[in-house]
C-alpha cells in the first residue's frame, strides 16, 4: 500500500507540488493584513527600495534641481490654496461654519521622490523615499502641484507605499464642484468613473471634481480632475461620469505628502474597509 | 542541480530593480513587460516544470514583498505560469525552446496567462470587465513581454532551428 502511494505521488509529483504551492499562495493572499506579514513586508520594502533609489537617482541626474523642487512645492501650496478659495466662493456661510471642523486651513507638505512603480491596468502602486522617520503615516494623502495622486497605505522607516488613483481597490468620495454633487470615484481599469449620479443634475464636461467633505480619508477640496464624459445608464435615470485626473499619474516622479490624517479613528476604519 | 536554483536568484535582483524602477518609463498606456517572467520561463524551459514552479513561487513571493502589491498575487500567478511553461520543457529540444522564435511564442502564451491571472487575483472591483482583464491586462502585456524574449534568442549562443 505504502509502495503504491509512494509510486502514485512520484508519478504525479508535479500536480501535488502545484496544489501545495497554490494552497500556500492562497493562504498568503488571505493573510495580507496580519502583523507578522506586514513586518516582513516592511523590512523587504525598506531594504529593496535602497537599490531602486540608487537606480532612480541615476535617471534623475539631469533634472530636478533644488530650485525646481522648491517651485513645485510652492505650486502645490498655491494649488491647494486656490482650490480652498474656490470652495469658499461656492459654499454658503452657514454650511461652512457647520463643517468648519473639517476645514483644512493649513497644509503641511513634505516632498518625496518616487523610487519605484508597480504599473499595470488594475493595481497602481508607487514606493516613495519618505517613511516613518519623516513623520509619514498610513492614510496621508499624496498629491503634486496639479492635484491628487493617491494615499499612503504602508510605511517603513524610510519608504512608503502609495496606492494611486489608478488602483481598482481605491474608492474616493468626491464632489463635482460646480453643482456640489457627491459621488464615489473608482478606477475600472480603463478610466476613473463616478457612478450613479442622477440625470437631474446638470453635470457638464469640464466641471471640476474635488475630494468631498464626506471623505474622512482625504481632506475636502483637493483637486482630482475634470469631467471628461457623461454616459446615461439605467433607463436614462442615472449618469456614469468619466473623470480625467489633473495629474498624469504614471509620469509622476516627484510628489508631496499632505501631513494630515483627518481622523485617526475613522481613517483606521475606512482603511480597513478599503482592504 | 541544486546550484541551478541559485541562478535565477542571481539574475533576480538586477531584473527586479529594472522592473520596478526602469520598466515603468517604457510603459505604453499602463502596459508593461514583465522581465522577471522572461527569466522564469527561460529557466523553466531549461530545467523543467518542478524547477520552474518552485522558482516562480519563491521569486513571486519576493516580488510581492518588494513591489508593494498584494502578497500572494505574483506567487500564485508565477507558480501557475511556470507549471504551464513546464509542458513545453523537453530535454531533447532545449535549443529549439530557448534559442529559437518558439521561445517568443511560449513567452507570449505564458505572459498572457500570467498577466491575466495577476490582474484577476489582485482586482476587487466588480466594474472591471472580463474582456478588459483578458485583452488589455492579458494579451497586450503578453505581447510586450514576448518582445523582450527576442534579445535572448538573438544573443543566445545555443541558437537552434529558426
Amino acid at each position: 500500500m505504502i509502495k503504491f502511494i509512494t509510486r502514485f505521488i512520484s508519478q504525479y509529483k508535479e500536480y501535488f507540488l502545484l496544489v501545495l504551492l497554490i494552497i500556500v499562495s492562497l493562504s498568503a493572499l488571505s493573510s495580507n493584513e496580519k502583523p507578522q506579514v506586514k513586518r516582513i513586508r516592511t523590512f523587504a520594502l525598506g531594504s529593496f527600495a535602497l537599490f531602486s533609489e540608487a537606480v532612480n537617482s541615476l535617471f534623475s541626474l539631469f533634472h530636478a534641481e533644488p530650485s525646481i523642487d522648491e517651485l513645485r512645492r510652492e505650486n502645490a501650496d498655491l494649488m491647494l490654496e486656490v482650490n480652498r478659495l474656490r470652495n469658499y466662493k461656492i459654499e454658503n456661510e452657514s454650511l461652512r461654519s457647520l463643517l468648519s471642523f473639517k476645514d483644512t486651513a493649513s497644509y503641511p507638505l513634505i516632498y518625496a521622490d518616487v523610487v519605484s512603480k508597480l504599473v499595470n491596468k488594475i493595481q497602481g502602486n508607487f514606493i516613495i523615499n519618505r517613511g516613518n522617520s519623516n513623520g509619514l503615516k498610513v492614510g496621508m494623502p499624496v498629491l503634486n502641484e496639479r492635484g491628487l495622486i493617491g494615499i499612503i497605505t504602508e510605511t517603513s522607516d524610510n519608504f512608503s507605499v502609495v496606492k494611486t488613483l489608478y488602483n481598482s481597490n481605491l474608492n474616493i468620495a468626491v464632489t463635482i464642484q460646480n453643482i456640489q454633487v457627491d459621488g464615489v470615484l473608482s478606477w475600472n481599469g480603463n478610466e476613473l468613473i463616478i457612478k450613479n449620479i442622477p440625470t437631474t443634475y446638470n453635470v457638464r464636461v469640464g466641471d471640476a471634481v474635488v475630494t468631498s467633505d464626506f471623505s474622512s480619508l482625504f481632506p475636502p477640496g483637493i483637486p482630482v480632475g475634470t469631467v471628461s464624459k457623461r454616459e446615461t445608464i439605467s433607463l436614462g435615470l442615472l449618469h456614469s461620469i468619466s473623470i480625467t485626473p489633473y495629474t498624469d499619474i504614471y509620469a509622476v516622479d516627484n510628489l508631496f505628502v499632505l501631513m494630515l490624517v483627518t481622523s485617526k479613528e475613522i481613517n483606521k476604519l475606512e482603511m480597513n474597509l478599503m482592504k | 542541480m541544486v546550484l541551478n536554483y541559485f541562478k535565477p536568484a542571481l539574475f533576480f535582483i538586477p531584473l527586479a530593480v529594472l522592473q520596478l524602477a526602469v520598466v515603468p518609463l517604457i510603459s505604453i498606456n499602463n502596459i508593461t513587460p514583465n522581465l522577471i517572467l522572461v527569466m522564469l520561463i527561460f529557466f523553466t524551459l531549461m530545467y523543467g516544470q518542478i524547477f520552474g514552479m518552485i522558482n516562480g513561487f519563491i521569486l513571486g513571493f519576493i516580488l510581492d514583498l518588494i513591489s508593494g502589491g498584494l502578497i500572494g498575487a505574483f506567487m500564485l500567478s508565477f507558480t501557475i505560469t511556470a507549471f504551464i511553461a513546464g509542458y513545453f520543457y523537453n530535454e531533447n529540444k532545449l535549443d529549439i525552446n530557448t534559442a529559437s522564435y518558439f521561445f517568443v511564442v511560449i513567452l507570449f502564451i505564458c505572459g498572457t496567462i500570467n498577466s491575466f491571472l495577476y490582474s484577476s487575483i489582485s482586482n476587487s472591483n466588480a466594474d472591471v470587465g472580463f474582456f478588459l482583464l483578458l485583452i488589455e491586462d492579458g494579451i497586450l502585456p503578453g505581447i510586450y513581454t514576448a518582445l523582450f524574449g527576442i534579445p535572448i534568442i538573438i544573443f543566445n549562443p545555443k541558437k537552434g532551428i529558426e
